[in-house]
């Protein structure tokens, strides 16, 4: 038995889409041209966002939609230092493991 | 903020709680492999044993005697009618699981019995049930009927991976990596550089992930089997099912060349790739893969190369995961990791598995010594 498919409006993208015929259906579209995200809910509720980690916070919070979507990097220093990347086990470790003569 | 996505539970974690989704279908073999000889494969952890009825219907039980837990898909163990004899006392079972002889005795002790699994053979695959029994009902089997219907020809395989399912999943729904991973085989320049759109269905759990190109390059595994030169249009529409089944809607045509009006597409080729991901442990996964095509159905030079092609890149996926898996097993905690839009779609997968598999969890069940009588 296959569901029945509803036809969803293009969106900003070219892509004509097509989901199963559900009331909670959310789309996350990335505007051509740009980095930006574009999510809808199934409520209507819109927003435009910079990285899917916020999009999808805010998608979920549905249906108390955040007023705008938070956006990466905020509270990152502007010159990030990363950690080292620990290594405890042997077989995990890279590189030739034979003596060098 | 990347807390809210954490990276996929592993084996290492509290209380008993699996990363494996339980309560739902997952492939388990193509009908192909199962016939009148014991075979057995582990599936999500469990250890089971698949044959045919001589009606042709097939039965799965737990792969391990009661008696002393010699795997029943080992020789010399095998069927006689519709009954499995253990290789190493003769105990044997029933089609059910259930032991209907012994060695030296009439009586058979009312625990001689196997797990039974539901089982359903369907689109090519046979799909097991692993969780409760009484729910298998409750939960519908995903379809892929081009792969077992008139107007297609399909090649199929499975290739075993040494990494943890989570990993495949992650792979399958961010195409970009074809690009790079890929390139020369499926992967062009364009695949990186086209958006995406991204849509999750909440109350069916499905994930949709669709890039379309209208304008690419056509790679070698379409060229070739299509015969079409010059560049494409190229429709890439993801359909994910969690926690198994990955369908891949591919539309290749001559660039300009688009579906009628009234929904007809005797211009575009359609390529159906399939995959399903299933567990065998925590660390290690069968990865089924199916390529359909819907022209050149007669044409076996094409098969021979669609079948090559796509498991060598199947191949690549899989020498990649399984170093992905050998620096991630036992890694201390606290690492993060780093999202870009191409993640859309991963990300909405991982919570919709991360999700059921809540749901489907269960307590972690009284150990075995204190059941046996």
């Amino acid at each position: 038995m296959t569901r029945p498919l509803r036809t969803v409006p293009a969106g900003p993208t070219a892509t004509p889409t097509r989901v199963l015929d559900g009331d909670r259906v959310t789309r996350v579209a990335w505007l051509p041209g740009s980095d930006r995200l574009l999510g809808e809910c199934s409520c209507g509720a819109r927003a435009e966002g910079g990285d899917p980690i916020g999009m999808w916070q805010w998608l979920l919070a549905h249906p108390d939609h955040p007023a705008q979507v938070a956006e990466p990097d905020a509270g990152v220093a502007a010159v990030h230092v990363p950690p080292p990347h620990r290594v405890a086990r042997p077989e995990q470790a890279a590189g030739p493991r034979t003596p060098l003569r | 903020m990347e807390a809210l996505f954490p990276a996929p539970v592993t084996a290492v974690t509290m209380g008993g709680m699996t990363s494996i989704v339980r309560n739902q279908w997952y492939v388990a073999a193509y009908g192909r492999e199962i016939g009148r000889e014991v075979f057995g494969r582990t599936i999500c952890g469990e250890s089971i044993l698949f044959w045919r009825r001589e009606d042709g219907s097939v039965t799965a039980m737990s792969d391990r005697c009661v008696h002393r837990r010699f795997p029943l898909s080992e020789k010399p163990s095998h069927l006689v009618g519709d009954t499995v004899v253990c290789g190493y006392h003769g105990f044997t079972y029933d089609a059910d699981g259930k032991c209907v002889a012994v060695p030296g005795q009439t009586r058979v002790p009312r625990t001689a019995r196997l797990k039974s699994y539901p089982v359903v053979e369907q689109d090519s695959f046979v799909w097991v049930f692993i969780g409760d029994d009484d729910r298998s009902d409750t939960v519908p089997i995903p379809r892929a009927p081009w792969l077992d219907a008139d107007g297609y020809t399909t090649v199929s395989g499975m290739e075993p991976l040494a990494a943890r399912a989570s990993l495949l999943v992650d792979n399958l729904m961010d195409l970009s990596h074809e690009t790079y991973l890929h390139g020369g085989y499926i992967g062009t320049p364009e695949v990186a550089n086209t958006p995406i759109t991204t849509e999750v269905d909440e109350d069916a759990q499905v994930v949709h992930v669709s890039r379309h190109m209208d304008d690419a390059d056509c790679p070698p595994f379409y060229a070739k089997s299509t015969g079409i030169q010059g560049r494409i249009v190229r429709w890439q529409d993801i359909e994910f099912h969690p926690p198994c089944l990955y369908l891949l809607h591919s539309r290749v045509a001559p660039v300009g060349v688009l579906p009628e009006e009234d929904g007809t597409d005797p211009g575009g080729f359609h390529v159906e790739v399939v995959y399903a991901i299933t567990p065998e442990t925590e660390h290690s996964t069968h990865d089924f893969w199916a390529v359909a095509r819907d022209f050149a159905l007669e044409d076996e030079g094409v098969s021979d190369f669609l079948r090559e092609s796509n498991r060598t890149v199947v191949l690549q996926d899989v020498v990649a995961l399984d170093a992905l898996e050998r620096v991630l097993a036992g890694e201390p905690d606290g690492y993060q990791e780093l999202s870009i839009n191409i993640d859309t779609g991963g990300l909405a997968a991982r919570r919709i598995i991360a999700a059921m598999a809540a749901a489907g969890a269960e307590q972690v069940p009284e150990s075995p010594a204190a059941l046996a009588r």
